[in-house]
Formats: C-alpha cells, structure tokens, sequence
C-alpha cells in the first residue's frame, strides 16, 4: 500500500486525465451522432413545432405546413407555374442542345417575397447573376433566388426532370450557380422524396438571415481585431495605465509585485526553456566533433547551457522564496482561473477563425491522429513525471524488505518504464544447499 | 452631444460607454448598477459579485452556478492569485452585500489590465464550421494543479494505479479511432455540400449550417446566437470609442476611496495544495544542471589539457567561436521567453476541403501541419523515453543492492 498523500496525489491526477479524456470523448460522440444523422435520409416535413423529428415520415398529405410556408392560393400559382416550366423545359430540350439555356428563358419570380419560385438552371451567364443574388434578393433576368421563408423548403429538391437537369448542370460547370429548383412540398407530389445528401447535397442552399448574420459577424470580428492606431486608443491606454498604478500606490501594499499566477506562468516557461535546452545538449553530445573547433564549439556550448541552467535555477529558488512568503495569498481555488483572463496583458490580435485546408479525408484522419497522439504524448510525460517524483523514493526507501518490496518494484517497474504495459519478472537465485 | 463644461469629457458619453460596456460583458449588470457602485451602495453588491464571478470563472455547463457566498469566495482568491492589489477586497463580508465600489474597482482593474472582453467573447464564441483538435487543447494534456478534493481517501493499493493507467490508455484508444470515424464522416459532408456556399473561399458547408437546414427550430436558435454575438460585438466597439471616459470617471471612484491604512490580514493558505509545479520544474533543472555538468567538466579538462601551441590566430578564431555560441544560446533564450514561433494555430481553424490544385486563398495546408506535428510528436517520444530509460537505470541501481535476485526484464517489442 502506498502511502496516503502519495495516493492521493497521484490517483487525482490520473483521474484528471480520466476526465479529460471523457469529457473530449462525449464531444466526439456528439459530433458523430449528429454527422451520422445528416448523412442518413433526412425525414420531410418536420414541424418546427415539433422538438423531436418524428421518426417516420409524414403520409399525411395535409400535414400541417411549417410555419412560412405560402398559403393555399400561393400553392396553387405555384403549381401553374411548376407545369408551364415542365413544358418549357420539355419545349427547350427538343429545342436548344441539351445544357444551353438563355436567361431569357429563366422565370422572374412573380416577386421575391412569395415563398418559392423555381428557376431555370443557370448557365455560364449565371456568374454576373449570381454576385448580384448574394447580396439582395435580384430582380435580374437570370435567376432568382429563394429567400429563407421557411427553412424546411430548403431542404426537399424538387422532383425528378428538374433534379436530373440540376444535376447536369453541375456536372457540366465545376462551380453550378443556382441550385434550388425547389418546389414547396405541398405544391409537388404528395409522397415527396426522401432527401439524402449524398444525392442532393449541392442543391441545399443557407437562408438568408442567415448569410447576413455570418457574414456581419465576420466583419466585426475582424474590426474587432484589427490594431487600432487612433489617438482615442492611446489615449485610453495612457488612462489604463494611469488607473493601475494609481490602484497600486492607494493599496499601500510594498509587496513582490508576483501573483500566484504569474508565477505559474513563469513556472511554465522554465518548463520550457528546460526542455529547448535539454534538447540542445542532446543535440551537442551526440553529434562528433571533426576539428578542434567544432570542439571548442561543443565545450563553450556546454558550459553556456550550464550558465543558464544556473540562471534558471536561481530564478526558480526565488520564485519559491516569494511563494513561501506571505504576499500573494492562496493558490487559486480549483481550477477556476485556468479559463480566466491571461494575466500581463499577453494578446492575442487575431481572433478571427483561420481555414484549415484539407484535400483527402485520409490527410484530414492523419492530422487529427498527429494532433490526438501529440496531445497524449503530452499527458503521458507530465504523468510520468509525477509518478517519477512519487514513486521513485518509495523504491529508495526500501521499506519493508522482502516481498512486498519486490512487488512494488515490479510494479514501479512497470509503470515508469514500460508505460504500463509490460512486466519483468523477478527470480530469487538461491544458492543450492 | 457637445462639450458643455471644461470637464474633458461631454455630459451623456458616460452613460453611453457604461451601456456598452454592460452590453458587451456577459451578465452585464444595468448601468444604474454601476452609478450606485460609485457611492458605495450595498444594494449593487450582489450583481458585481456575480459579474465577477461569471468573468473570473468558465461559464458553468450545466447552467447551475453556485450559491453567493461560494461565488464570492471564489472571485476573492481569484484576483488575490491574480495579484489584485488591494486588500479592502479580502476583508468584504462573505454574503455578498456590500463593497460595491471595491468590486468596481475591480473590475476596472480587470478590464485595465488585458483584452478582457475580447477574451470573454472568444470564449462564448459562436462556431459556424468543423474543427479539429490539435495541440492547442493544452487542457486536455495537463490539467494542472490537481484539486484537492478529488479521490482524498486513504492509502491505495499500487494495482488501483496499474488499472487506472489501463484505463487511460484504453480511453485514448477509442478516442482516436471515434476521431477518424468522424474525420471521414466530414469528408463525406464536405464533398457532398460542395459549391453550396455563399463564401466562395469556403465552397462547401459545415455540419453546424447543415442542421440549420436540417432543423429549422435549432436553426432559429443558432441564429439567435449569431444576431447576440453580433450585438455584443457592436457594443464592444462602440466601448472601444468611448472608453476614455470611463476611465476619467473610474479615477474620480478612485479619488473617493479611503487611503488604506489597516495592515494586512494575511489570507490562511491551504498547505496540501500549492506549488507541486514549482517542485516538479525544479527537480527537472536540477537533473539537467547535473547532466551539463557532468559532460561539460571532462570536456574542459581535456580541452585544457591539450592547450598550448596552438598559434596567433586561433585567438581570433577563438573569439568568432565564442561570439557565435553567445548568439546561439540567446536565440534559445528568446525562443522560450517569446513563446517561439508556433507552427501550429492556437485557435480552432474551419475545415475546408479543398482541391489540392487550388492554391489561391488564405489557409493553412494540412499536409503543412501534419510535418510540424510530426517533428514534435518525435521530439516528445524522445523525451518520454529518455525519461523512461533514466527511471530503468534508478531502478537497476535500486535492484541492484539487493543480492540474489535475477530480473528478467521483458522484450521490448
């Protein structure tokens, strides 16, 4: 048995390592819950009324129509409208060659805020149409957009002709412009088809609201995080520093000036620089010198890496001298202020989201495996090395000698050498009789 | 609104930055709040304590955030670790109601000191694509300073710590295999969505904006954060503008407080807990000292050893050598000082599946990434095992004292 702080010390953190890995594994399943689901066949029709999707599809050809949708009157425009396309497309395609299409043909939109109209696909002329429809409902000849009344519309394609004509559309251009030839459910067939994205993926189209929302959201953000340089913000920084030094000098404090955070932090970068410098030792001793200046080179880099580590160690003692004196008050409770603001003011200027660019989901896999593995790497050495310092003079103390000694060898063993995974064997040599 | 008195600031922008301020934070009290706290009311007590809390801590998940008293012990050792200067707030009573003006004091000092609402609207940040982790998650590796109530029973066997370590590995396991399930699953979507979005520099859509098409009641939601999000920002900016005076009015709270005179009452620290870091950070540079030392002495001796005769110009030579070595080591000395040059993001980035013949755009390229992963995760296998063949050593010297015993290591694999 070990003894009780070592326990506790070390089960806690185990544990923590436990949680964090759950806590990172619940996210994971979340997210392929909900990827699994949008790759399924989507139901139709789902009520916003209703908080679940209903698991069978509505039969219902009267199913109560989602909040948006047109009324009874715009439907039955719709459905004139729906046929006459149908003719017109039948007309063209015996017509013109099958993936040309004038904007003549395209049908204004008896006005932008009806529900839905449907569209002729858009053909290379679409390009000057389609910056003009990202922005504001167009009154173009060429296309029409559909506006977000009722996010369900979306979600179902039309039937049939216009789908496989959609798609060739998007077969011929890399980039297809207009992609909704959606009709209102209720306007086409009364059993609509199931929609799956793998099929009809391209046709979705955001709404609206919420392009302008995203977008307005990007722009702030990047003014938000763009450097000022106007004479109010010097100004206000002038005034920032002002008000600190002045919460300084009234507190009457003659203190180290050192939070307890602060010295985490720089804790943290000792860490670091121990690491870089070990790294270059490593570096050093293992590389041969060919001359006796490469060798000189090796000897003057040693003795300097022993400076600093020097340096290092003496910043460190008086980090823990001014720990151990009465200034800076309790280690913050928890982890409470691990989230919390940095301290010193370190910025961050770009908040904006950066892209990351991937081509293949084999490349997407090895990145985010390098990105798992680097991470457990991480809380494999930090483990190991609170169990070094734990368990290591438990062996040293050799108490009691004898077997359970030798178990907890074995165990140690085990645990700091092999990562847990293997086990020696001890055999008593005993001399024969 | 004019200037009307030679008071530096114009009558009415004060309120105007307390509004926008108050919009900006979460939780944000009213602005009446704030006027009270200037006098010292205990009535806007409890709102500041909770502001405070809400600021200091993570937003709590689950929705239930501790009772007052608990709050206010909190934001207390909080700003005391943070090395807030005034030691009026230690003394605040624990029920939360009074030291209104000590508490927006506080908070202008927050506030002064750093990108605090930047950062506090980074962290309720509305994610519109697909992320994955990389190294960033520094939480997920070190925890910390473990807490100290966790698991505080007695003496354990050394096998609960051999299943414990199990179990993690198992756990790491699942997690990467879930992470490549998902990584093809987004493959999947992004190629099936692709030309659908209005961003051209993104082409395709993330699974947030599919199951807003998906689900038009979360839908509604989601856009009710974004149209939020984007309320806060504007009232961020527009505090950005006027902020000055505020800062002119936070002087004359300032001005209106007592000049302490009561010594210090010292806060009682928790012995148990405390600075494990510092202990462990020490232990690591004194083995490396010890190391350096031991290679650099023979080194010197050797060198001194062989010196003599060797001619005018290797003084000169000499000197370049050690010049060149300064350099070097003061390169080093910045990389851990500056942080380094990062190759890799310190924010979550939006998947977007690219051509890879496409090269327009700003991005990062994955397969740029993955090098840099690589180089570290081989410098962090290096590391592990240079730790793991020095505890062998200790081992086998500890082993070794021990007469009559054979120790039959495992294979390596």
């Amino acid at each position: 048995m070990l003894p009780a702080g070592c326990s506790r010390r070390l089960v806690a953190e185990l544990q923590d390592a436990l949680d964090a890995c759950a806590e990172r594994q619940r996210q994971l399943e979340r997210s392929l819950r909900v990827s699994r689901r949008l790759l399924r066949t989507w139901e139709p029709a789902e009520t916003p009324a209703a908080a679940e999707p209903t698991p069978e599809p509505e039969t219902d050809e009267e199913a109560p129509p989602p909040a948006g949708t047109p009324s009874p009157q715009d439907l039955r425009e719709l459905e004139l409208l729906t046929q006459a396309l149908e003719k017109a497309v039948r007309v063209r395609k015996g017509v013109s060659k099958a993936g040309e299409r004038h904007g003549a043909l395209s049908l204004k939109s008896a006005a932008p805020s009806r529900a839905a109209t449907a569209s002729a696909p858009p053909r290379t002329s679409g390009q000057a149409g389609r910056q003009a429809s990202e922005t504001k409902p167009p009154r173009g000849v060429h296309q029409t957009t559909v506006p977000a009344r009722g996010l369900p519309e979306c979600r179902l394609p039309s039937v049939g002709d216009r789908t496989r004509m959609g798609r060739g559309a998007s077969t011929t251009k890399p980039r297809p412009g207009l992609r909704d030839q959606q009709i209102p459910p209720l306007a086409a067939p009364r059993a609509p088809e199931a929609f799956t994205l793998k099929e009809k993926g391209s046709l979705l189209k955001l709404p609206m609201a919420y392009r302008k929302a995203a977008s307005q959201n990007s722009r702030l953000w990047a003014q938000l995080s763009s450097p000022q340089t106007s004479d109010s913000k010097d100004a206000a920084s002038m005034a920032k520093t002002q008000f600190l030094q002045k919460m300084k000098t009234t507190s009457g404090r003659p203190g180290s000036g050192l939070a307890a955070a602060e010295v985490e932090a720089e804790a943290g970068l000792l860490r670091k620089a121990c690491s870089l410098m070990r790294q270059r030792m490593e570096e050093v001793l293992s590389a041969d010198p060919a001359d006796r200046m490469q060798e000189y080179h090796c000897l003057l880099t040693l003795e300097g890496l022993q400076a600093i580590a020097g340096q290092c160690l003496h910043r460190l003692q008086e980090l823990r001298a001014a720990m151990a004196g009465q200034q800076l008050g309790p280690w913050p409770e928890g982890r409470c202020c691990r989230a919390s603001v940095p301290c010193g003011g370190r910025t961050d200027p770009t908040w904006s989201p950066q892209l990351l660019l991937y081509s293949s989901p084999e490349e997407l896999q090895s990145l985010s495996v390098l990105g798992l593995r680097v991470a457990m790497l991480d809380q494999q050495i930090h483990l190991q090395k609170v169990l070094m310092a734990d368990l290591l003079p438990l062996v040293g103390a050799r108490e009691p000698p004898g077997t359970p000694w030798l178990a907890l060898c074995r165990a140690v063993h085990s645990l700091l050498c092999e990562g847990g995974e293997r086990f020696l064997t001890v055999l008593r040599d005993e001399p024969a009789d | 609104m004019g200037r009307r008195r030679r008071r530096g600031y114009a009558v009415g922008a004060l309120p105007e930055a307390i509004a926008a301020l108050s919009q900006t934070l979460p939780a944000g009290p009213s602005p009446e709040i704030f006027r009270r706290a200037k006098f010292d009311r205990p009535e806007a007590a409890p709102a500041l304590w909770q502001l405070l809390f809400r600021v200091l801590s993570p937003p709590p998940a689950a929705g239930a955030s501790p009772a007052l008293g608990a709050q206010v012990r909190l934001v207390k050792s909080a700003l005391c670790s943070q090395g807030y200067p005034r030691r009026v707030l230690a003394q605040l009573p624990e029920d939360g109601s009074q030291g209104s003006r000590e508490l927006l004091l506080a908070l202008a000092w927050l506030l002064a000191r750093g990108p605090l609402l930047e950062h506090l609207l980074a962290q309720t940040r509305v994610w519109l694509g697909d992320e994955i982790p990389l190294c960033q998650y520094e939480a997920l590796a070190n925890p910390g300073p473990p807490a100290p109530c966790q698991e505080a029973d007695g003496p354990v066997d050394i096998r609960h710590l051999q299943w414990l370590m199990g179990k993690l590995r198992f756990r790491w396991r699942d997690l990467i295999t879930s992470q490549q399930e998902l990584c093809a699953l987004l493959g999947k979507i992004h190629s099936y969505t692709r030309g659908c979005h209005s961003d051209r520099s993104l082409g395709h859509l993330s699974v947030a904006e599919i199951q807003l098409l998906r689900d038009p009641e979360g839908g509604q939601q989601l856009l009710q954060r974004l149209e939020s999000e984007n309320t806060r920002l504007e009232a961020a900016l527009q505090w950005r503008r006027q902020e000055l005076v505020f800062w002119q009015w936070m002087d004359t709270v300032l001005g209106s407080c007592r000049l302490e005179a009561s010594p210090a009452t010292v806060l009682p620290r928790d012995p148990a807990s405390g600075p494990g870091e510092l202990e462990l950070v020490a232990w690591e540079l004194q083995g490396l000292h010890g190391e350096l030392q031991g290679a650099a002495e023979p080194r010197r001796a050797a060198w001194e050893a062989k010196a003599g005769g060797w001619g005018p110009e290797w003084s000169t030579a000499q000197r370049a050598i050690q010049e060149a070595v300064g350099r070097d080591l003061a390169a080093l000395q910045r990389a851990w000082e500056q942080g380094g040059a990062p190759a890799l993001p310190h924010r979550p980035c939006r998947l977007v599946k690219r051509d890879a013949r496409a090269v327009e755009g700003p991005g990062l390229w994955a397969a740029e990434l993955t090098g840099a992963l690589r180089i570290r995760e081989s410098r962090l296998e290096a590391v592990l095992g240079r730790l793991q063949t020095r505890c062998r050593q200790e081992l086998a010297r500890l082993a070794g004292a021990e007469p009559g015993l054979i120790w039959i290591l495992p294979s390596s694999r």
